[in-house]
């Protein structure tokens, strides 16, 4: 009974202990706005994978391209940070409004792999194609064009961080919002059974589309508040090679929850901080720890959590029952 | 004139590795219906296995057998302990199982080998000449392996009981069972001999390439194009979708070079909205593809 309603204050208790974590390891604070910016762009896969069952090996395309329209208002037009993302969330937009008719037409595999050469092809617009706009490998450099803004000076890291957690708040409300409406439920219920959904009489396709635009803003999101934290791109954040990094986090998380990609971004980000601080092949840990997470606690880390919460309400429980009865005898 | 005669050679020999390599995805994916990301690592196993080969007795023919080898034992291994655990499972999680194999075995490679790039030189530097035009050896000898290669799965494939059993077991597993056929030992013979060739496929394409740890990646997408292109579960479609592959990568990288690495994508992207069972799939529900 008390702990439904401070369900509600989730998001709050993961922007508090980051919060608190980013006093605790002053140092690695760079680690923290990474963990926050990550989790946006896990929202976006996980939409695509746990709720509406599809697989895209091509999630760097839409962060590459929010990154890269940040980056290029704020090399050649302006240098006011807020536009910058605010031209990032326009062009997830007008991606997903192309894109979205012929993508969510197609099935299974087929969904993986069109992302994938689109992958593909963004790397080689980015790189080759527009290289008098991007500078091809060298990247687009602009951190000294970017304005001051008002209140808080977003330049410098340590405000940059406040400034990420509020957007981070903003985007969990919003998610968990998604979740518990009418959205999430059609979503999940489509992903199981979306001829029974067509009889019912919603529009599949038009209710998938939706979710693909929300996917691909957050994505786009990400990437823009990614060019604005390292004030520099280059082509290399869309490469291919980097889809499974973003699957993997979704995964380890536990597809189709609210707070399992904020967990999944926290432990994959982390586990490769950690193995790849005194080893330099990380892929090794990540693979076997990757194996051990989906054979076994096939719901994630915040299914592990939630299982863990639930044995100690229980246990509680019966101890208090005991404890009553013993009384009574 | 010549230009574009050694590139078409080039691009056949191209098309000779990417079949060979091909293959095991392509029996993995259209006739077990699994997305098998680590049949790359019989590839990059084989072109390592072969480095060390030639460079302890100087033989690049022990080498590719040896590689043919290791790709068998590492195929045999996989689908006996892994794939069998995952063929009920959905695509996404078969997905994500072996591709975590996939980067396990690069930690292996890593560990093993480190992380230079390892040069092989090529076996023979015979040239042959032909209406004026130089055409290395070696090309013609990849094209040719990998003729036999075709020949050799088809024969299995049309002619032989298992290969009749096999094609059978696609379509109805639980029938085939009842008739007394020991379905699973087949999928794994079917699958090491593809994991065999991949390994082939490494070892002909490591004087070619820089034989290094993420080799496998750089070739998983160009693969998994070839096997879609083809269309789920044909043989013959992926040899036709490498033919036009490799001379798209040859040709178009000889026109302008960017279209070397792009333009496999692009000719999937297209192929895929216009055509999406690819150029030889099967239309219908055996591949888990409806919705």
């Amino acid at each position: 009974m008390k702990l439904k309603n401070l369900e509600f204050l989730g998001p709050v208790f993961i922007i508090a202990g980051l919060l608190v974590s980013r006093y605790l390891f002053p140092n690695k604070i760079t680690f923290f706005t990474e963990i926050s910016i990550y989790t946006i762009y896990v929202m976006g896969n996980n939409i695509l994978m746990g709720y509406m069952g599809y697989t895209s090996f091509g999630q760097p395309f839409y962060l590459s391209c929010g990154a890269y329209s940040a980056a290029i208002y704020l090399a050649y037009i302006g240098g006011n940070v807020f536009v910058a993302i605010f031209v990032a969330f326009l062009v997830g937009l007008l991606l997903s409004f192309i894109l979205g008719p012929s993508l969510m037409r197609l099935k299974g595999s087929y969904f993986t792999l069109i992302n994938a050469s689109l992958c593909a092809i963004g790397v080689f617009m980015f790189e080759r194609l527009l290289i008098d706009i991007t500078n091809g490998n060298d990247g687009l450099w602009y951190r000294s064009n970017m304005h001051k803004t008002p209140l808080l000076d977003i330049r410098m890291p340590q405000n940059y961080f406040f400034f990420i957690l509020i957007v981070l708040l903003a985007a969990l409300y919003l998610y968990r919002k998604i979740d518990r409406s009418a959205l999430g439920t059609v979503l999940k219920a489509a992903s199981t059974n979306p001829r029974k959904m067509r009889f019912l009489g919603y529009n599949v396709f038009r209710i998938r589309w939706m979710a693909f635009t929300i996917s691909v803003v957050f994505s786009t999101i990400a990437g823009a508040l990614y060019s604005v934290n390292f004030g520099f791109v280059n082509p290399s954040l869309g490469e291919n090679s980097r889809a499974i990094e973003v699957l993997l986090a979704t995964l380890i998380g536990g597809i189709g929850t609210v707070y399992g990609p904020f967990f999944g971004a926290l432990g994959f980000l982390g586990m490769k901080d950690f193995v790849s601080s005194f080893l330099s092949r990380w892929e090794f840990v990540v693979g076997i720890m990757t194996l051990i997470v989906l054979f076994k606690f096939n719901r994630g880390l915040w299914g592990m959590i939630q299982d863990a919460g639930s044995f100690l309400a229980d246990t509680g429980r019966k101890f208090k029952n005991n404890s009553v009865k013993t009384a009574e005898k | 004139m010549e230009t574009w005669f050694t590139a078409v050679i080039y691009g056949l020999s191209t098309s000779g590795i990417l079949f060979l390599v091909s293959l095991a995805l392509s029996i993995g994916y259209g006739l077990m219906r699994i997305v098998n990301m680590e049949a790359m690592l019989y590839y990059s196993f084989g072109a390592y296995v072969t480095y060390s080969i030639v460079s302890m007795t100087g033989s690049f023919i022990l080498g590719a057998i040896g590689a043919t080898v290791i790709g068998g034992i590492l195929g045999f291994v996989v689908e006996t302990t892994l794939l069998r655990k995952v063929y009920h499972r959905n695509m996404m999680f078969t997905m994500v199982v072996t591709f975590s194999v996939f980067m396990i075995g690069i930690g292996v490679i890593q560990f093993i080998y480190g992380l230079d790039p390892k040069p092989l030189a090529s076996p023979t530097s015979a040239i042959i000449r032909f209406m004026n035009v130089q055409i290395p050896l070696y090309r013609l000898i990849i094209i040719g392996l990998a003729v036999v290669a075709y020949i050799l799965i088809q024969l299995l494939m049309n002619k032989t009981i298992t290969g009749k059993a096999l094609r059978a077991g696609i379509e109805n597993r639980e029938n085939v069972e009842g008739l007394g056929v020991n379905i699973n030992r087949i999928f794994t013979t079917t699958f090491v001999i593809a994991s065999a060739f991949a390994g082939l496929g490494g070892a002909l394409n490591a004087p070619l390439v820089m034989v290094g740890p993420y080799m496998g990646f750089d070739m998983l997408l160009t693969a998994f194009i070839t096997v879609i292109l083809g269309g789920l579960g044909s043989i013959k479609g992926t040899m036709v979708a490498a033919l036009i592959l490799g001379q798209v990568v040859s040709v178009g990288g000889t026109i302008w070079a960017p279209l070397a690495f792009v333009g496999p994508f692009i000719v999937m992207f297209i192929t895929i909205l216009i055509r999406p069972t690819g150029l030889y799939g099967v239309k219908g529900t055996a591949f888990g593809f409806n919705d």
